[in-house]
């Protein structure tokens, strides 16, 4: 019968279909495990350990080093920095009002971006050592690896270190079980180690962006600088034989080619995160930040150049600590802003001209033109909202002013003048007949104005504790900042840092 | 056909719908033809004029009997002078005696006997249908006659209001935007909350491949004891859509309109002389009066023409028919620019060959869509741009003033091509055959096509964020393709009393998605527009890509039904789902239901009461299901993705591109699993009340989120896993009502009503911790960057607004604000509910529709950031802000967070039915006004804006496309023969 030939037909289809092969079929993506295996493959991991200096930004935070929001914690705390409230803008739920006035606690979300961008970069840097353990490549090609990834890791851990104490320290990828802290002393003489270990296997060749043996000195001179107030135990010398191991790095003649488009071309930068906007490479945007919205047309008469957010600006009495002479000053940007269309002064909406101010009336309500503005890093019409210009983390200057301080430190202020010497030539400026403490404090402001260290020197110095501006006196925990309150939650392990 | 035959197909009526249901009929009557005395002819209707298909034309006191087609009529060889009768389950059978003289037809109006109706109703229930009196679960059903009316572009549309616990919410009046669908709320805070759709028995295609056209019937599961027969896709529930398909006899169908729409509301801004009163009583001396006035909210609209057709052809004899239509949509939208076109086609033929053993089954759904999607950006804009600036400066070229928020929207919306096509092909297949008597094997081959095309150009000279591209071009091409086989086995037989029917399954399912997509800047002319892109000379990374991903599922499955006495019912299923989505550890999931039907009413002991309560049935269903949308392709392994990860490479001053882990692995992912209880009861009440009661509760556990996992160990901040639970209880209410039934009038009306609570059980897990998850992002607008206005947090429903509360302004107008943050409501609605009534008298008819959401708070962000005093005289106002005393800069809290409940009538028609002089064709033409009236205390544009997902569910942020009220003309037009 017809009817049964159908029907075995399709009974037997119901059988013989039967595929259940429920493996991922993977075609743009890769699984960890196929790849790492030829040393191409490995140089592409490696270069991740590097591309994660430039941070990220995502659903929870924006951890960007250049700006948002782990640049903008360390320069609102500062005594250089404020995003001073206007109108409406850059309220932000107070984050910004707290960090200035010293009142932040665990919620901020400048804190979770900092906290978020040294572990991300720290946990990748696992996984590529974990990946290169893996490869085929000879324990001897792997040395050298294992040290600049090494190295790359510690520096993170130092801005740990710097920011929060008493981290956990994670190195192995694998082990997924939840941290506990580990002390400051003990997160110290980890970087120290560490730096120390990878040394050997480093280049000691100028290499631009890579983590060199003058990078590891240089990140082990910081150390050494705030060794008192990271332990509590000065290390003077220590860093000064640190600085006086770097070499084959001058001042650049114009204190401004470090911060130029193209500032790989300096001879005085030590260790730089490289930005190239066709290259992809996205965070890197600080002058729209700061500069008003208008301010475009000073830059280009057709107004070609990316808007601005009216944000970032110097606290009031930086702009006047700098003597008109001093060549650095022009690191910001004030006064009357000119039109180029028509060479008169902008005009705001408010119907009144922009004019940066030194004087900001308060941090939480200032007006749309008050503050002068951050004018480092070059700006020039026809620029894209991610700039190219590379963010300078050590330039040789700081050594040689690392060096001064730990001299005058050390009750020899007349060693360090050379030092003094070579920086305050360029800037144009007098020497003082003796440099003091007080002298080094002001000259480090002026030099690094806006380069995201000037914290960590307020807390070395002591300014950091003293009233300034609109905030009273700060009590000695607020030296590091509490561990992120979701960090605590999804780690009953950690425990939140005294003071907190 | 021996007896045998016969009584196998009576009793498998229940699976192959009405259709088989006449054409079982036309067999059962073909061997009884008496000689030919006279040919009558004519059409079976119900008392509303609707012709009966499937009912019985019979000469009295003989055998001689034959069934309607699909338009009701029948042709019947009688002896003259005899008396026919017409008889249809659910009616009262009406007699009419043979006139010798007359060749004229012989009409029949039958009465329905009420309730009788429901019963017989074919359900689909997956992999099969029952008699809707079989049913054990909550299945609520809406066929072609009652689904929603008028210019509707999209099926889902056609169930706004209709099902019970259904709520549809279009958040936006633009044209090429879709609904989000929920039943009995939403499920999961990851995964996608629509249901199921089925079409055909194709399951999880894309809705909009079927056009309201072209819906047969639509069929709701709900309970999970209806559902879990889908497996680890029921979770939120089934849409069973069946199509029309050709029928006995040859139709031909044309349906057209032509509408005209206009944004229904707008928020009142300062005009341009306003604010000039403003300025000068507020003595701003500043402010700079750019001279012109504008109205930049109707810079941006225009009046929508819109108009549709739809072409349908049927046909078909004892043994096969075919049916197919076209149809073009042309719906403009009331922002200028936005449009949908959509011109699809619908093709389906069955064939039956040895002696109706064996059926085959094709359709063939194909259909284009061409849309300009717009910059949702120009809304804010609109708001912001002070009322005296022009829109065009003397020159001619667009004015641009101030910063990013306060650009030109008329520039945005006008220096700018936007160009997308949808492309979509559905295609099945399906082989039917009885064999054993007692058993029936389907096998079903389909396929799903979705592709989507993007065009976008801006020219040389736009000036986009302050800043021109010089020229920006860009295509992306994205398809989507599924691949299914799914074959099962039907059992059935009768026992005396007892019914048993048995169903076993396999499905293969296959989905691969893929694309690329190209963009350049820096073009020298805007000749090319998107056309060329290479000739743009500035290449960044990432402005070329690609991708392509797949997944599959494997299931198999099980039903078995049990009645006896048309008393008891009771229903068990089970699916086995594998998928590749899940993680290696959980790789399939099983997904068990059970449920009991009692129909109290067939009992002897109800006989007193069968005349007031005519049915009485009470179901009750648990079941076990899933959802596994929210996993997406390889979320349970460790990945290394490329193409937006550069390092610098100094020795050669060049990028090269990096490898680096994007997720954390999870190989214990699987899907969400949800264990709902429900209990219903349908009832009958006097002559023309029907309805159904419902109350469920649902438990959603291992939901999936991608939670915060620490750092470290972590190597990304957060990590998709199974952790939370969700509950959801409510009731729900259907009523059918024959309000009025005479001879010339008639007047019925229905109303759906529900009742939900959602509530977050669980958010934490021995491995993972969290306490609340911030949702409800305020970032991007001013001063609220990082800002969140709700949480996500055990006790509280999804979308519950947490801030502080205000009790008003103090002397200085500034938000006087409580000391605690709190929970100020929430986005869920408490009550939901729809109406619809139809009134016919003679030839006219009339029908009006709405439907309401009650309850549901919603934050109006944009009156929060209007309010502001800090943007006058630079910006805008609305005009109820200068009263407001307002002096306070913005701030989230409850003061902006609204009662949003509202009744929309969304439709009202009113048609007439031409009378012509040939019987077999029908004309009709109507008027209808949509979106007429929406009774409110919610001060925004629109009081119903998303309230699904989680980024802004509930927030009415500048956002929203105003949504048109429309009036619109139509014809419908058929000839049957």
């Amino acid at each position: 019968m017809k009817i049964k030939i159908t029907a075995v037909l399709i009974i037997s289809m119901l059988f013989t279909i039967s595929c259940t092969n429920l493996d991922e079929e993977l075609f743009d993506k890769v699984e960890d495990t196929n790849f790492g295996k030829t040393p191409k493959e490995v140089d592409a991991l490696v270069g991740g350990a590097y591309s994660s200096l430039r941070g990220f930004g995502d659903a929870i935070s924006n951890s960007y080093p250049t700006c948002e929001y782990v640049f903008f914690l360390n320069e609102t705390v500062s005594d250089e920095a404020t995003i001073p409230t206007r109108g409406t803008n850059w309220y932000d739920g107070g984050q910004y009002q707290d960090a200035q006035k010293h009142t932040w606690n665990a919620d901020n979300r400048m804190i979770l971006s900092a906290w978020r961008y040294n572990y991300a970069g720290i946990a990748k840097i696992n996984s590529i050592i974990y990946q290169v353990d893996k490869s085929s490549l000879a324990a001897d090609a792997k040395a050298p690896i294992y040290a600049e990834l090494k190295g790359l890791r510690a520096y993170y851990y130092y801005n740990l270190l710097d920011l929060f104490g008493n981290v956990p320290i994670v190195t192995n990828f694998e082990d997924v079980g939840l941290p506990s802290n580990s002390t400051r002393k003990q997160v110290y003489d980890f970087v120290e180690k560490e730096l120390l270990d990878a040394i050997p296997h480093l280049t000691s060749n100028v290499v631009y962006s890579k983590l060199t043996k003058n990078v590891a000195y240089s990140i082990l001179a910081r150390l050494y600088l705030n060794s008192e107030a990271f332990i509590s135990t000065p290390r003077w010398q220590d860093c000064i034989d640190m600085c006086q191991k770097i070499s084959g790095y001058t001042l650049a003649p114009d204190f401004f080619a470090n911060f130029a488009t193209e500032n790989q071309k300096s001879p005085e930068i030590i260790f730089a995160i490289p930005y190239d906007s066709k290259a992809g490479t996205v965070g890197n945007y600080m002058s729209s930040m700061s500069c008003h919205y208008l301010h475009k047309l000073t830059l280009s008469a057709t107004g070609d150049y990316p808007w601005s957010a009216n944000g970032m600006c110097a606290q009031p009495g930086v702009y006047s600590a700098f003597a008109d002479t001093d060549k650095r000053k022009k690191c910001m940007v004030a006064g009357d802003q000119i039109n180029l269309a028509t060479g008169s002064v902008i005009i705001m909406d408010n119907g009144e001209p922009l004019t940066y101010t030194e004087e900001v009336n308060s941090v939480a309500d200032a007006k749309e033109n008050q503050g002068v503005r951050i004018g480092k890093y070059e700006m020039k019409a026809g620029e894209m909202w991610e700039r190219d210009h590379d963010f300078v983390l050590i330039r040789y200057a700081e050594i040689l002013m690392m060096q001064a301080e730990c001299y005058v430190r050390l009750g020899s202020p007349d060693l360090a003048k050379p030092f003094v010497q070579q920086v305050t030539a360029r800037a144009g400026e007098e020497m003082p007949a003796t440099v003091d403490l007080a002298f080094i404090d002001q000259e480090l402001l002026k030099e690094f104005t806006f380069e995201g260290k000037r914290r960590t020197d307020n807390i070395r110095f002591g300014t950091f504790f003293l009233p300034w501006w609109e905030k009273g006196a700060t009590e000695q925990y607020r030296a590091i900042f509490p561990i992120p309150s979701t960090v605590l939650t999804t780690n009953k392990n950690l425990k939140q840092n005294p003071g907190y | 056909m021996n007896n045998k035959n016969k009584k196998i197909v009576l009793h498998q009526v229940w699976a192959n719908k009405s259709l088989l249901l006449m054409i079982l009929m036309l067999f059962l009557s073909a061997g009884v033809y008496a000689q030919g005395k006279k040919l009558i002819t004519g059409t079976v209707y119900d008392n509303s004029g609707v012709p009966l298909a499937g009912a019985t034309v019979k000469e009295s006191g003989t055998k001689n009997a034959v069934s309607t087609d699909f338009v009701g009529k029948f042709v019947l060889e009688v002896a003259s002078g005899s008396t026919i009768e017409a008889a249809f389950m659910g009616f009262n059978t009406k007699t009419a005696q043979v006139d010798a003289n007359s060749n004229a037809p012989i009409n029949f109006r039958l009465d329905s006997s009420v309730n009788m109706l429901d019963d017989i109703k074919i359900v689909s229930v997956g992999y099969g249908t029952m008699r809707k009196s079989d049913l054990t679960g909550a299945i609520s059903t809406v066929s072609a006659d009652n689904l929603a009316k008028g210019t509707i572009s999209s099926t889902e549309q056609v169930l706004q209001g209709k099902v019970a616990g259904l709520t549809l919410v279009k958040d936006s009046g633009d044209p090429s935007y879709g609904s989000s669908i929920r039943l009995r709320g939403g499920t999961s805070l990851t995964a996608s909350n629509n249901p199921l759709i089925v079409v055909d028995g194709i399951a999880g295609v894309d809705i909009n491949i079927v056009q309201p056209s072209d819906v047969k019937s639509i069929d709701v599961l709900k309970d999970a004891s209806a559902t879990a027969i889908y497996g680890s896709r029921g979770a939120n529930g089934v849409i069973i859509i069946t199509t029309k398909s050709g029928v006995r006899g040859v139709s031909v169908t044309y349906n057209g309109y032509s509408g005209v729409g206009t944004a229904s509301n707008h928020i009142d801004m300062l005009s341009a002389n306003q604010w000039r009163g403003y300025v000068r009583e507020n003595n701003m001396k500043d402010a700079i009066d750019y001279g012109a006035n504008t109205n930049w909210q109707k810079e941006l609209e225009q009046t929508a023409i819109s108009h549709s057709h739809t072409l349908s052809i049927s046909s078909g004899n004892g043994d096969s028919g075919f049916r197919t239509s076209l149809s073009y949509l042309d719906n403009q939208g009331v922002i200028k620019s936005t449009d949908l076109k959509r011109l699809s086609a619908n093709l389906n033929a069955y064939q039956y060959i040895l002696n109706k053993a064996v059926k085959f089954d094709t359709g063939l759904f194909a259909s284009i869509d061409k849309f300009h999607p717009l910059d949702y950006r120009i809304f804010e804009r609109a708001f912001n741009l002070n009322p005296t600036i022009p829109v065009r400066d003397a020159n001619g070229n667009f004015t641009s003033v101030g910063g990013t928020l306060y650009e030109n929207p008329v520039e945005i919306q006008t220096n700018r091509t936007a160009d997308n096509d949808r492309n979509r092909l559905l295609g099945y297949f399906k082989s039917e055959a009885k064999f054993f008597n007692d058993f029936k094997a389907v096998v079903n081959l389909s396929m799903e096509y979705n592709a989507n095309k993007g065009n976008t150009y801006k020219p040389t000279y736009a000036v986009m964020e302050g800043q021109t591209e010089d020229g920006y071009a860009q295509k992306t091409y994205g398809e989507y393709v599924t691949s299914q086989v799914e074959t099962y086995l039907n059992y059935t037989k009768t026992l005396g009393k007892s019914n048993i029917n048995g169903m076993v399954g396999y499905s293969y399912f296959e989905n691969i998605y893929e694309g690329f997509g190209a963009q350049r800047s820096g073009f020298v002319t805007d000749l090319f527009s998107y056309n060329n892109l290479g000739a743009g000379y500035n290449y960044r990374l990432g402005d070329v890509y690609s991708y392509k991903g797949k997944s599959n599922l494997v299931s198999l499955f099980a039903r078995a039904n049990y009645s006896y006495d048309s008393k008891y019912m009771l229903t068990a299923t089970i699916r086995k789902d594998g998928s590749s989505r899940f993680g290696e550890n959980n790789k399939w999931g099983t997904f068990p239901s059970a449920s009991a039907a009692w129909k109290i009413s067939n009992e002897d002991f109800m006989k007193s009461t069968e005349n007031w309560l005519t049915n009485l049935k009470l179901r009750v269903g648990y079941g076990v299901t899933g959802n596994q949308d929210g996993i997406g392709e390889y979320k349970s392994l460790s990945i290394l993705g490329v193409g937006r990860d550069s390092y610098y490479d100094p020795a050669t001053d060049s990028w090269s591109l990096a490898y680096s882990p994007t997720q954390n692995p999870n190989p214990d992912l699987k899907w969400e699993t949800t264990e709902q209880f429900n209990i219903g009861v349908d009832f009958g009440l006097f002559k023309g009340i029907t309805g159904s009661f419902e109350w469920y509760s649902k438990n959603t556990k291992d939901l999936l989120y991608t939670y915060e996992v620490p750092q470290p160990p972590y190597l990304v901040g957060t990590m998709l896993a199974n952790v939370g639970e969700l509950s959801n209880k409510g009731l729900e209410l259907t009523l059918n009502a024959k309000i009025m039934e005479r001879e010339k009038f008639t007047w019925n009306a229905n109303l759906t009503m529900a009742h939900n609570i959602q509530k977050i059980e669980k958010l934490s897990n021995p491995s993972y911790k969290t306490d609340v998850i911030y949702s409800g992002s305020l970032h991007g607008l001013s001063g609220m960057s990082n800002q969140y206005s709700q949480i996500i947090a055990e006790g509280y429903p999804v979308g519950t607004f947490w801030g502080y509360e205000a009790s008003g302004l103090d002397a200085d107008g500034k938000f006087i604000l409580g000391t605690e943050k709190k929970d100020l409501g929430n986005v869920q609605p408490d009550f939901s509910m729809g109406l619809g009534m139809d009134f016919t008298y003679g030839n006219f008819d009339l029908g009006i529709s709405g439907y309401g959401l009650f309850g549901q708070k919603v934050l109006n962000a944009t009156n929060m950031m209007l309010y502001d005093p800090n943007r006058m005289a630079a910006y805008n106002v609305p005009d109820d802000f200068v009263g407001s005393g307002i002096k306070s800069p913005p701030t989230f809290s409850s003061y902006w967070i609204e009662d949003a409940s509202f009744f929309r009538i969304q439709s009202l028609t009113v048609g007439y039915v031409i009378p012509l002089k040939s019987k077999i064709s029908k004309l009709r033409v109507y008027m209808m006004g949509e979106n007429l009236a929406v009774f409110t205390n919610y001060s925004g544009v629109d009081p119903e804006v998303n309230l699904s997902g989680l980024d802004n569910p509930g927030i009415d942020r500048f956002n929203n496309y105003p949504r048109p009220m429309t009036i619109s003309f139509g014809v419908n037009f058929s000839i049957n023969n």
